[in-house]
């Protein structure tokens, strides 16, 4: 098997005597898309955080292109190729759609920063390619729909350029045009690029056509891995989320 | 964007014109005050690039005020040091300084990052007063420092300078990305990290810049007085009067704390013949907060919308 883009072995994360994540270990192919579900409080999100450095893991190891990346801070990581959406979008407030893109694709270099000019075209076409028109890219967050708010997220995470992006419930809210059209500029994103995600999810139908592979969290543990519709016939699958 | 910029750096040239020929028209009496609302000015300008942008609200400016007016008014009168080596020495130990300030923010946020900036600002307050007092002065401070030009002429165009050339400078760098990337570590530093941004390193860096001006200033204040006191400078009133400054006339635009400087200075000496005590501080004070209450974005705003409301008006 070649190298995995991301191997997560054996993390664990416990806050005080809550143990929400136990022993989990992943993969993430390159260019592969897989799908992370599980019902609430399973340990999803947690699992974004420790990859994205938000949370240091009590224990285990994260590796990333072949290099372990368990000590790396946020930017390093994101400069290594990691990128995540938030669940709640989380856009610079008192900036336009266009200066958030500004931000999140300007170089982490104080010189290049002050010397260099911002590449405008790269900018709108970021913008465009979530589908923001241009009066748009010039409004504040405040002004946005959630679903538009999505695609800001959506639009900031592009802007650095990843090989792996985390997208944390980008389907929430949305209508079912809305989902339509970001699930196509995804495939589109990995199909073009060589794109690959990790994809967390409520909403299975959505999720259904992206993913390669999905596994189930329950409980800080993974419960089922492999095809999607392998995993929905799961009967512990179905006991997570209904119970018994 | 870029003509943006030449446009606005033509105001700043009309502004310059207009300070400079200033003296020809009004008395010594109001330069002096001027004096006062430059220094002011570029302490305000100093806090708006740290705090106004990056949302660390520092309550310790006097604290780097305070090193660098100390270690040039002590190089200079203690041990002869020549102006030209104490002053930029005096830059270096304010940006040391500012190092040290900078440590708490790598822990702290908010209100607590406020309070432990105001703990060094008293800490300094109470170590001037007891250790070495030979060399410090102690509680009297020292007086009879060397000033660099006399008359209210001369000391109106070096400060008036020393501002303009600090003013530019900040309003250039808080212009480009960087600026950008300052602020968007007041509004979320997680989201900035997660878009691969070193933000220990941009806020490392807006420390360095805000102490450098403030060393700046601090330390050609102190030669413009020829005196220097803990009193007076590692004070509440003294840091409320920046603070006052900067966001009066308008936080995070740089332009807006010199606005608010001279609004400041020039109301509380016009205010000083009709109520000689401090109530002309109520004054201010009301004023202040009628200024938060309606326009909480400072003077500066209040202009900028009349301009915008002036050109669609003749658009």
């Amino acid at each position: 098997m070649a190298e995995p883009l991301l191997e997560a072995r054996d993390l664990h994360m416990a806050f005080g005597g809550i143990r929400a994540v136990r022993g989990l270990s992943f993969h993430v192919a390159e260019g592969e898309t897989l799908g992370l579900i599980g019902p609430n409080g399973a340990g999803k999100t947690t699992v974004f955080n420790m990859v994205m450095a938000e949370l240091k893991p009590t224990a285990g190891r994260i590796f990333f292109r072949g290099a372990d990346i368990t000590r790396l801070p946020t930017h390093a990581r994101v400069k290594r190729g990691l990128a995540r959406t938030y669940q709640v979008p989380r856009p610079f407030g008192a900036m336009s759609v266009g200066a958030n893109i500004r931000v999140c694709m300007a170089p982490d270099d104080l010189w290049k920063l002050m010397t260099e000019g911002p590449d405008v075209a790269a900018e709108r076409a970021i913008g465009r390619g979530v589908g923001f028109s241009d009066s748009q890219i010039a409004a504040l967050p405040s002004a946005l729909a959630m679903g538009d708010l999505r695609r800001l997220e959506m639009a900031r995470a592009v802007a650095v350029a990843p090989r792996l992006l985390l997208l944390d419930e980008v389907f929430a809210g949305l209508t079912l045009a809305e989902i339509a059209r970001l699930s196509e500029l995804l495939v589109e994103k990995k199909r073009t690029e060589g794109l690959a995600y990790v994809i967390v999810s409520h909403d299975l139908r959505a999720l259904a056509p992206l993913v390669d592979r999905v596994i189930v969290m329950s409980f800080g543990e993974v419960i089922a891995e492999g095809t999607f519709d392998a995993v929905t016939a799961d009967a512990a699958v179905c006991e997570a989320y209904l119970g018994r | 964007m870029e003509r943006e910029t030449l446009r606005y750096l033509g105001w700043w040239l009309v502004f310059g014109a207009v300070m400079c020929l200033l003296p020809l028209v009004v008395p010594t009496g109001t330069l002096r005050i001027l004096i006062f609302a430059h220094f002011l000015a570029i302490f305000a300008m100093s806090w708006d690039f740290l705090s106004g942008r990056t949302g660390y609200i520092s309550f310790g400016h006097p604290f780097l005020i305070g090193i660098a007016g100390y270690t040039t008014a002590i190089l200079s009168y203690r041990y002869g040091v020549p102006l030209h080596a104490s002053i930029p020495a005096a830059v270096v130990a304010t940006m040391v300084g500012g190092t040290l300030f900078f440590l708490p923010a790598l822990r702290t946020r908010g209100t607590y990052f406020a309070l432990v900036t105001l703990a060094f600002m008293e800490i300094l307050y109470e170590l001037t007063k007891v250790v070495a007092p030979k060399t410090t002065g102690g509680t009297r401070g020292i007086s009879g420092i060397q000033t660099i030009v006399s008359g209210a002429v001369a000391n109106y165009y070096l400060t008036f300078g020393i501002m303009f050339a600090i003013g530019v400078v900040l309003w250039l760098l808080v212009r480009t990305r960087l600026g950008m990337a300052l602020s968007a570590i007041r509004m979320d530093e997680d989201a900035l990290r997660a878009a691969g941004h070193d933000t220990t390193r941009l806020k490392l860096f807006a420390f360095m810049v805000s102490a450098a001006a403030a060393g700046i200033g601090g330390a050609f204040y102190v030669h413009y007085l020829g005196s220097i006191a803990p009193r007076g400078i590692f004070e509440i009133d003294f840091l409320f009067t920046i603070l006052v400054a900067a966001l009066i006339g308008g936080a995070e635009t740089i332009v807006g704390p010199i606005i608010g400087a001279y609004f400041l200075t020039i109301l509380l000496e016009y205010l000083r013949p009709v109520m000689p005590g401090m109530e002309r501080y109520f004054v201010y004070g009301a004023v202040a907060l009628v200024v938060y209450v309606y326009r909480p974005d400072g003077i500066y705003s209040l202009l900028d919308a009349a301009r915008r409301r002036l050109r669609e008006r003749r658009g």
